[in-house]
Protein backbone atom coordinates (compact mmCIF):
# COMPACT_ATOMS: atom_id res chain seq x y z
CA UNK A 1 0.00 0.00 0.00
CA UNK A 2 2.00 2.75 -1.20
CA UNK A 3 -0.22 5.63 -0.57
CA UNK A 4 0.16 4.78 3.27
CA UNK A 5 4.07 4.56 3.09
CA UNK A 6 5.77 6.49 6.40
CA UNK A 7 8.88 7.03 4.33
CA UNK A 8 7.22 7.90 1.68
CA UNK A 9 3.99 10.31 2.57
CA UNK A 10 1.60 10.00 -0.23
CA UNK A 11 0.23 13.48 -1.45
CA UNK A 12 -1.98 13.22 -4.41
CA UNK A 13 -1.19 15.46 -7.52
CA UNK A 14 -1.16 19.03 -7.22
CA UNK A 15 -0.49 21.24 -10.16
CA UNK A 16 2.67 23.42 -9.20
CA UNK A 17 4.43 26.30 -10.92
CA UNK A 18 7.40 25.29 -13.62
CA UNK A 19 10.04 27.28 -15.51
CA UNK A 20 8.74 29.49 -18.58
CA UNK A 21 4.90 29.85 -17.55
CA UNK A 22 5.31 26.21 -17.44
CA UNK A 23 3.19 24.27 -14.98
CA UNK A 24 3.96 20.72 -13.78
CA UNK A 25 1.90 18.34 -12.37
CA UNK A 26 2.72 14.78 -11.43
CA UNK A 27 0.03 12.29 -11.84
CA UNK A 28 -0.13 8.64 -11.24
CA UNK A 29 -1.08 6.00 -13.11
CA UNK A 30 -4.93 5.95 -11.67
CA UNK A 31 -5.32 9.41 -11.16
CA UNK A 32 -4.08 9.81 -14.64
CA UNK A 33 -6.20 6.64 -15.77
CA UNK A 34 -9.63 8.25 -13.71
CA UNK A 35 -9.10 12.20 -15.20
CA UNK A 36 -8.93 10.56 -18.98
CA UNK A 37 -12.07 8.55 -18.26
CA UNK A 38 -13.97 11.79 -16.93
CA UNK A 39 -12.43 13.51 -19.85
CA UNK A 40 -13.65 11.47 -22.46
CA UNK A 41 -17.15 11.39 -20.97
CA UNK A 42 -17.25 14.88 -20.98
CA UNK A 43 -16.17 14.59 -24.59
CA UNK A 44 -19.43 12.47 -25.06
CA UNK A 45 -21.49 14.31 -23.42
CA UNK A 46 -20.68 17.53 -25.20
CA UNK A 47 -21.03 15.74 -28.68
CA UNK A 48 -21.37 17.91 -31.30
CA UNK A 49 -24.13 15.51 -33.10
CA UNK A 50 -25.75 15.88 -30.02
CA UNK A 51 -25.34 19.22 -29.21
CA UNK A 52 -26.25 20.25 -32.91
CA UNK A 53 -28.82 17.80 -32.99
CA UNK A 54 -32.13 18.92 -34.42
CA UNK A 55 -35.17 19.19 -31.54
CA UNK A 56 -37.65 17.79 -34.03
CA UNK A 57 -35.62 15.45 -36.00
CA UNK A 58 -37.19 12.06 -37.46
CA UNK A 59 -35.10 9.88 -36.30
CA UNK A 60 -34.40 10.47 -32.43
CA UNK A 61 -30.92 11.18 -31.74
CA UNK A 62 -29.73 9.18 -28.34
CA UNK A 63 -27.35 11.06 -26.29
CA UNK A 64 -24.58 8.42 -25.07
CA UNK A 65 -23.38 10.26 -22.16
CA UNK A 66 -21.22 7.13 -20.20
CA UNK A 67 -20.58 9.09 -17.25
CA UNK A 68 -24.87 9.14 -17.37
CA UNK A 69 -25.17 5.54 -18.27
CA UNK A 70 -23.02 4.58 -15.62
CA UNK A 71 -24.61 6.63 -12.84
CA UNK A 72 -27.93 5.04 -14.36
CA UNK A 73 -29.22 9.01 -15.49
CA UNK A 74 -29.41 7.74 -19.46
CA UNK A 75 -32.94 9.24 -19.44
CA UNK A 76 -31.40 12.80 -18.62
CA UNK A 77 -29.57 13.10 -22.06
CA UNK A 78 -32.10 11.71 -24.72
CA UNK A 79 -33.65 14.45 -25.62
CA UNK A 80 -30.98 17.54 -25.62
CA UNK A 81 -33.88 20.08 -27.25
CA UNK A 82 -31.40 22.16 -28.83
CA UNK A 83 -32.87 22.55 -31.76
CA UNK A 84 -31.31 23.16 -35.05
CA UNK A 85 -28.30 25.56 -34.37
CA UNK A 86 -27.61 26.41 -38.19
CA UNK A 87 -30.86 27.57 -38.98
CA UNK A 88 -33.17 29.97 -37.77
CA UNK A 89 -34.97 27.90 -34.99
CA UNK A 90 -35.07 28.90 -31.56
CA UNK A 91 -33.29 27.01 -29.24
CA UNK A 92 -34.09 26.02 -26.22
CA UNK A 93 -32.61 25.44 -23.18
CA UNK A 94 -30.81 21.79 -22.44
CA UNK A 95 -32.77 19.58 -20.99
CA UNK A 96 -30.18 17.44 -19.40
CA UNK A 97 -29.52 19.26 -16.37
CA UNK A 98 -25.48 19.24 -16.36
CA UNK A 99 -25.99 20.90 -20.08
CA UNK A 100 -28.04 23.35 -19.03
CA UNK A 101 -25.58 24.27 -16.49
CA UNK A 102 -22.74 24.12 -19.31
CA UNK A 103 -25.08 26.17 -21.35
CA UNK A 104 -27.41 28.49 -19.02
CA UNK A 105 -30.18 31.20 -20.46
CA UNK A 106 -28.18 34.32 -21.07
CA UNK A 107 -31.71 36.58 -20.65
CA UNK A 108 -33.65 34.61 -17.85
CA UNK A 109 -37.03 36.90 -18.10
CA UNK A 110 -36.54 36.87 -22.30
CA UNK A 111 -37.04 33.46 -23.97
CA UNK A 112 -36.50 35.38 -27.39
CA UNK A 113 -33.51 36.62 -26.98
CA UNK A 114 -32.06 34.24 -24.94
CA UNK A 115 -32.96 31.50 -27.82
CA UNK A 116 -31.65 34.33 -29.99
CA UNK A 117 -28.19 34.59 -28.06
CA UNK A 118 -27.95 30.82 -27.56
CA UNK A 119 -28.28 30.36 -31.56
CA UNK A 120 -25.28 32.78 -31.96
CA UNK A 121 -22.99 31.40 -28.69
CA UNK A 122 -23.72 27.89 -28.01
CA UNK A 123 -22.17 26.10 -31.07
CA UNK A 124 -18.86 27.67 -30.64
CA UNK A 125 -18.97 27.42 -27.01
CA UNK A 126 -19.79 23.43 -27.31
CA UNK A 127 -16.36 23.46 -29.60
CA UNK A 128 -14.11 25.57 -27.35
CA UNK A 129 -15.56 22.93 -24.05
CA UNK A 130 -14.70 20.24 -26.95
CA UNK A 131 -11.33 21.54 -27.79
CA UNK A 132 -10.30 22.18 -24.05
CA UNK A 133 -10.94 18.75 -23.04
CA UNK A 134 -8.74 17.17 -26.15
CA UNK A 135 -5.85 18.98 -25.06
CA UNK A 136 -6.17 18.05 -21.73
CA UNK A 137 -6.70 14.01 -23.32
CA UNK A 138 -3.70 14.88 -25.11
CA UNK A 139 -1.44 15.89 -22.56
CA UNK A 140 -2.07 12.96 -20.96
CA UNK A 141 -1.25 10.77 -23.22
CA UNK A 142 2.01 11.84 -23.15
CA UNK A 143 2.72 10.82 -19.81
CA UNK A 144 1.11 6.95 -21.03
CA UNK A 145 -0.53 5.97 -17.57
CA UNK A 146 1.61 8.24 -15.18
CA UNK A 147 3.95 10.40 -14.50
CA UNK A 148 5.44 14.13 -14.78
CA UNK A 149 3.65 16.04 -17.08
CA UNK A 150 4.96 19.59 -18.42
CA UNK A 151 1.93 21.75 -19.75
CA UNK A 152 2.41 25.03 -21.49
CA UNK A 153 0.31 27.98 -20.70
CA UNK A 154 -1.92 27.09 -23.32
CA UNK A 155 -2.29 23.69 -21.80
CA UNK A 156 -2.95 24.57 -18.44
CA UNK A 157 -5.76 27.56 -19.20
CA UNK A 158 -7.58 24.23 -21.08
CA UNK A 159 -6.96 21.92 -18.38
CA UNK A 160 -8.33 24.83 -15.84
CA UNK A 161 -11.51 25.26 -17.97
CA UNK A 162 -11.98 21.42 -18.40
CA UNK A 163 -11.47 20.82 -14.93
CA UNK A 164 -13.87 22.75 -14.14
CA UNK A 165 -16.72 21.82 -16.64
CA UNK A 166 -16.08 17.90 -15.31
CA UNK A 167 -16.78 19.62 -11.72
CA UNK A 168 -20.08 21.54 -13.53
CA UNK A 169 -20.88 18.15 -14.58
CA UNK A 170 -20.56 15.92 -11.69
CA UNK A 171 -21.73 18.79 -9.01
CA UNK A 172 -24.94 18.52 -10.71
CA UNK A 173 -25.39 14.75 -11.12
CA UNK A 174 -24.69 14.85 -7.35
CA UNK A 175 -27.56 17.64 -7.28
CA UNK A 176 -25.20 19.72 -5.10
CA UNK A 177 -27.37 23.20 -4.61
CA UNK A 178 -26.04 24.73 -1.60
CA UNK A 179 -22.92 25.98 -0.71
CA UNK A 180 -22.75 24.13 2.68
CA UNK A 181 -23.99 20.81 1.52
CA UNK A 182 -22.31 17.88 1.55
CA UNK A 183 -22.88 15.75 -1.28
CA UNK A 184 -24.23 12.44 -1.20
CA UNK A 185 -25.54 13.00 1.90
CA UNK A 186 -28.98 12.26 0.85
CA UNK A 187 -28.21 9.23 -1.43
CA UNK A 188 -29.80 6.00 -0.72
CA UNK A 189 -26.80 3.17 0.13
CA UNK A 190 -27.18 1.45 -3.03
CA UNK A 191 -27.29 5.18 -4.99
CA UNK A 192 -24.45 4.55 -7.45
CA UNK A 193 -23.34 8.02 -7.63
CA UNK A 194 -22.26 7.96 -4.36
CA UNK A 195 -18.50 6.89 -5.58
CA UNK A 196 -18.39 9.96 -7.26
CA UNK A 197 -18.58 12.19 -4.49
CA UNK A 198 -14.98 11.89 -3.72
CA UNK A 199 -14.28 12.28 -7.13
CA UNK A 200 -15.88 15.65 -6.89
CA UNK A 201 -13.88 16.42 -3.95
CA UNK A 202 -10.84 15.39 -5.78
CA UNK A 203 -11.44 17.44 -9.27
CA UNK A 204 -11.83 20.04 -6.90
CA UNK A 205 -8.47 19.85 -4.78
CA UNK A 206 -6.75 19.51 -8.03
CA UNK A 207 -8.42 22.80 -9.79
CA UNK A 208 -7.56 24.95 -6.78
CA UNK A 209 -4.01 23.95 -6.90
CA UNK A 210 -3.86 25.15 -11.16
CA UNK A 211 -5.89 28.39 -9.71
CA UNK A 212 -2.82 29.14 -7.86
CA UNK A 213 -0.30 28.11 -10.15
CA UNK A 214 -1.95 29.82 -12.79
CA UNK A 215 -2.95 33.01 -10.69
CA UNK A 216 -1.32 36.53 -11.50
CA UNK B 1 -22.60 53.56 -33.09
CA UNK B 2 -25.23 52.35 -34.31
CA UNK B 3 -26.83 51.17 -31.49
CA UNK B 4 -30.15 52.66 -30.56
CA UNK B 5 -30.11 55.17 -27.51
CA UNK B 6 -31.55 52.51 -24.80
CA UNK B 7 -28.29 50.18 -25.87
CA UNK B 8 -26.25 53.07 -24.96
CA UNK B 9 -22.98 52.61 -23.51
CA UNK B 10 -23.11 51.12 -19.62
CA UNK B 11 -26.81 50.66 -20.07
CA UNK B 12 -26.45 46.95 -19.80
CA UNK B 13 -25.11 44.70 -17.21
CA UNK B 14 -23.31 41.67 -16.52
CA UNK B 15 -24.84 39.64 -13.63
CA UNK B 16 -22.81 36.68 -12.07
CA UNK B 17 -24.79 34.72 -9.87
CA UNK B 18 -24.15 32.53 -6.93
CA UNK B 19 -23.47 28.71 -7.60
CA UNK B 20 -22.45 26.19 -5.18
CA UNK B 21 -20.04 24.13 -7.24
CA UNK B 22 -17.74 27.28 -8.56
CA UNK B 23 -14.37 27.85 -5.96
CA UNK B 24 -14.18 31.09 -4.35
CA UNK B 25 -10.62 31.12 -5.60
CA UNK B 26 -11.65 30.10 -8.88
CA UNK B 27 -13.99 32.91 -9.28
CA UNK B 28 -11.45 35.82 -7.90
CA UNK B 29 -9.29 34.27 -10.85
CA UNK B 30 -12.22 34.97 -13.70
CA UNK B 31 -12.62 38.02 -12.70
CA UNK B 32 -8.65 39.22 -12.12
CA UNK B 33 -7.95 37.65 -15.73
CA UNK B 34 -11.06 38.22 -17.70
CA UNK B 35 -11.89 41.48 -16.36
CA UNK B 36 -8.58 42.55 -15.69
CA UNK B 37 -9.56 43.60 -12.07
CA UNK B 38 -7.25 44.03 -9.59
CA UNK B 39 -6.90 40.85 -6.88
CA UNK B 40 -9.12 43.54 -4.17
CA UNK B 41 -11.49 44.20 -5.97
CA UNK B 42 -11.67 40.39 -7.72
CA UNK B 43 -11.81 39.16 -4.60
CA UNK B 44 -14.43 42.04 -3.30
CA UNK B 45 -16.72 41.02 -6.53
CA UNK B 46 -16.28 37.21 -5.89
CA UNK B 47 -17.95 37.66 -1.97
CA UNK B 48 -20.40 39.58 -3.04
CA UNK B 49 -21.83 36.68 -5.53
CA UNK B 50 -21.14 34.61 -2.73
CA UNK B 51 -22.82 36.41 -0.21
CA UNK B 52 -25.61 38.32 -1.87
CA UNK B 53 -26.26 35.52 -4.10
CA UNK B 54 -25.52 37.87 -7.58
CA UNK B 55 -23.44 40.56 -8.53
CA UNK B 56 -22.87 42.99 -11.18
CA UNK B 57 -19.08 42.37 -12.96
CA UNK B 58 -19.69 45.06 -15.62
CA UNK B 59 -21.80 47.54 -17.04
CA UNK B 60 -21.44 48.78 -20.66
CA UNK B 61 -23.72 48.65 -23.95
CA UNK B 62 -25.05 45.21 -25.05
CA UNK B 63 -23.03 43.88 -27.74
CA UNK B 64 -20.11 44.04 -24.64
CA UNK B 65 -22.13 42.92 -22.78
CA UNK B 66 -23.15 39.52 -24.36
CA UNK B 67 -19.60 39.06 -24.76
CA UNK B 68 -18.93 39.35 -20.94
CA UNK B 69 -21.60 36.99 -20.66
CA UNK B 70 -20.62 34.50 -22.88
CA UNK B 71 -17.06 34.82 -21.46
CA UNK B 72 -18.56 33.70 -18.34
CA UNK B 73 -20.30 31.20 -19.44
CA UNK B 74 -17.40 29.51 -21.00
CA UNK B 75 -15.46 29.77 -17.85
CA UNK B 76 -18.07 27.81 -16.56
CA UNK B 77 -19.76 30.91 -14.66
CA UNK B 78 -23.34 31.26 -14.22
CA UNK B 79 -23.81 34.46 -15.70
CA UNK B 80 -26.91 36.46 -16.92
CA UNK B 81 -27.36 40.02 -18.48
CA UNK B 82 -30.24 42.46 -17.85
CA UNK B 83 -30.82 46.42 -18.25
CA UNK B 84 -29.13 48.77 -15.63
Amino acid sequence: MPFFRKDKPSVIAAFTRGPEHTVLVDFRAPEAGLLADLLRDLLALLDEDSLSAPAAADAPSRNTDPLAAELGLEDLGDDLGLGDLGSTTPVSQPQDPALARLFPDAYPDDPEAAAEFRRYTQADLGAERRRRASVAVASLARIHGGGRLSLSEKEALAWLGALNDMRLVLGTRLEITDDDQEPGQEFGPDDPRSAYVPVYYYLGYLQETLVEALSP
Amino acid sequence: MTEPVEDAERSWTTIVWNDPINLMSYVTYVFETYFGYPKPKAHKLMLDVHHRGKAVVAKGGREEMERDVSAMHSYGLWATLQRA
